[in-house]
């Protein structure tokens, strides 16, 4: 009986001692409470997935609620003011062709998100130059052979109007070219995911996507104007095709929403589970 | 639900309690009754209130477009390119109608043909075969569809077509044929059994064969159920959307071959709304292509009342 109840007391001594350990971290978040909504662009979406349960863990208290529909959807919706962050992948405080300043929001850096021109596995080029992607997204050129390659004919793969990735390809791998719109070979796909089976299955195609999403056999990301697209070339400025990623919000952010921002933009989150996620910190694009 | 009459005098003692435990339970049930029936009444009004809703805010959304643009502009013009601010829909309205059709003419000869099988001629055992088959084939998610079109049919059709693309009205009509087949092809099948045996044995006795009896008899007698039939898989062959967005190549032009990428409005829709600024006459004309669809579905279903309704007085 007596071994018993000696067990007894260390076992309570040991949950007391525990319960109290957490009691004491539980209350140093105490201050920090509050509800955050994150809306908009899908390809920072596992970022913002990835932050919110980290940042969840520090704040007990602070409910993170994310979503992705299109980049344009995220500043839409902070001004509508269904959400506190809106996650776009290009600076929607200023003009950006096709789309109009959101007047009164706030652009917050958060990461660098390279993108990449891919080819499905059968054509035989590996570069493409400037003026050779505009040619071929403007309709001019339409045979693989006149770019070096077999002769078949180049099948454009695209993302809707609106997409942040179609606005940033289109910008730094294009020089603010054209995109066809109706043509026989052309194809407009409504997610990355869709770009990614398109350009895979089908023989001839070409298109574009975030570099996180280059894996497989069945895709192969193309040199651009000689410079191979990886991580390394963006961060030593080689590499051009890529943006920055932001966190509209309206204003300057307040309370938990402006914790939340500055732990996504803390060294601990950027050099950790960001890169792990294949973007880039934005302090290697700065230095 | 009265209480009971007891003729039996021997038991006039018990029949008090009995009498009196019955009016209790009448009472009971009485308002059971009651507050299921204003249930069901809450229930069937609040459906209303959110359907009157929808139709309202779309509708709403929808005819401001014309304060933007004239309905010229929307319904006659061929010319979508938005971010230049023509919003011609011409060119989505004819797509959608020239698919369905395209559609209906793949799958209404084999449903209704698998019908007259499983009603008529197969022996049971295929029967209980084909149905259950055909009911699971309702379960699958259309978007399920739509990627085995994007996989397995669009580089079959380029192979037997030598297209660069495949995709077009003839990729997305097979894969809407697929998904309205058990839709068709079940309600026929129920059409044909209800048709009355006593015709069948008279047309056997006036010698005619096997044939003769299912195209001369059965299929004119169940003909408005196959109708019917034929409207509903139209319905969901005009509102379907993942599975044509996946084949049919989002192309805002005029389907001029089988397989020129193009558009319809389910699929237009669904690659513009979330990318689209909310007061603009881009989200304006999208929710009047999604009011165009409503009112299409809707005036296929006032035929099918119709036709319900000339049968019943027949």
């Amino acid at each position: 009986m007596k071994i018993f109840k000696k067990f007894t007391v260390t076992a309570l001594t040991a949950v007391i001692a525990v319960t109290a350990s957490f009691a004491g971290v539980a209350a140093a978040a105490d201050s920090l409470k509050g509800k955050i909504t994150v809306n908009g662009s899908t390809a920072l979406l596992p970022l913002t997935l990835q932050a919110a349960k980290e940042f969840q863990k520090l704040h007990p208290k602070v409910k993170i609620a994310a979503s992705g529909k299109g980049s344009v959807t995220g500043p839409q919706a902070v001004k509508k003011g269904i959400a506190d962050i809106g996650a776009c992948d290009w600076d929607a405080s200023i003009d950006v062709p096709g789309f109009k300043a959101f007047d009164g929001q706030v652009a917050n850096k958060v990461a660098v998100i390279p993108f990449a021109t891919i080819v499905n596995k059968n054509v035989g080029v590996d570069n493409l130059t400037t003026e050779q992607l505009k040619g071929i997204y403007a309709g001019k050129i339409t045979n693989w052979k006149e770019v070096g390659g077999s002769d078949a004919n180049i099948v454009v793969i695209t993302r809707a109007f609106g997409s942040g990735t179609r606005v940033n390809y289109q910008a730094k791998a294009l020089g603010g070219g054209d995109i066809v719109k109706k043509e026989k070979n052309y194809k407009e796909t409504g997610s990355s995911g869709d770009m990614k089976t398109a350009v895979g299955t089908t023989p001839n195609a070409i298109g574009y996507i975030d570099l996180v999403y280059v894996t497989g056999g069945d895709i192969k990301a193309v040199k651009f104007n000689g410079v191979e697209a990886n991580t390394d070339n963006v961060i030593n400025g080689s590499y051009k095709i890529w943006a920055y990623g932001y966190y509209m919000t309206n204003g300057q952010p307040t309370g938990a929403t402006k914790e939340f921002i500055e732990y996504v933009q803390s060294k601990k989150f950027q050099q950790g589970s960001l890169k792990k996620l294949k973007f880039i910190p934005i302090s290697a694009m700065q230095s | 639900m009265g209480a009971p009459v007891h003729s039996l005098t021997a038991k006039t003692q018990t029949s008090l309690e009995e009498v009196k435990r019955n009016t209790k339970r009448h009472r009971r049930h009485l308002l059971g009754n009651s507050i299921s029936r204003y249930y069901f009444l809450f229930s069937i009004l609040a459906l209303c209130l959110v359907l009157g809703l929808v139709i309202v805010f779309i509708g709403k959304t929808a005819l401001l477009l014309f304060t933007r643009i004239s309905p010229q502009d929307f319904f006659f013009s061929f010319n979508w390119t938005p971010e230049e601010d023509a919003f011609g829909a011409a060119a989505f309205i004819v797509n959608t109608l020239s698919l369905t059709a395209l559609t209906l003419v793949i799958a209404v000869p084999i449903s209704v043909g698998m019908a007259v099988l499983c009603a008529e001629i197969a022996p049971k055992w295929l029967k209980s075969f084909i149905r259950p088959v055909l009911d699971l084939l309702v379960g699958i998610p259309s978007i399920v569809y739509g990627y085995l079109g994007l996989t397995v049919l669009l580089p079959f059709l380029r192979r037997v077509s030598g297209e660069g693309l495949g995709d077009g009205l003839l990729a997305a009509a097979l894969v809407l044929a697929l998904m309205v087949l058990p839709t068709i092809c079940r309600i026929s099948d129920d059409a044909i059994v209800a048709v009355p045996r006593k015709y069948r044995d008279a047309a056997y006795a006036l010698g005619s064969t096997r044939l003769q009896v299912i195209m001369r008899v059965v299929l004119p007698a169940a003909s408005r159920g196959i109708i019917s039939a034929v409207i509903l898989g139209m319905t969901r062959a005009v509102g379907e959307t993942m599975a044509v967005v996946m084949v049919i190549g989002n192309t805002p032009q005029l389907a001029k071959s089988l397989f020129a990428p193009t558009s319809v409005l389910t699929s237009n829709i669904v690659m513009q709304i979330s990318n689209v600024e909310f007061d603009s006459t881009w989200n304006y004309s999208l929710h009047m292509m999604a009011f165009l669809l409503l009112l299409i579905s809707f005036v296929l279903i006032l035929i099918i009342r119709l036709l319900g309704r000339k049968r019943r007085d027949a």
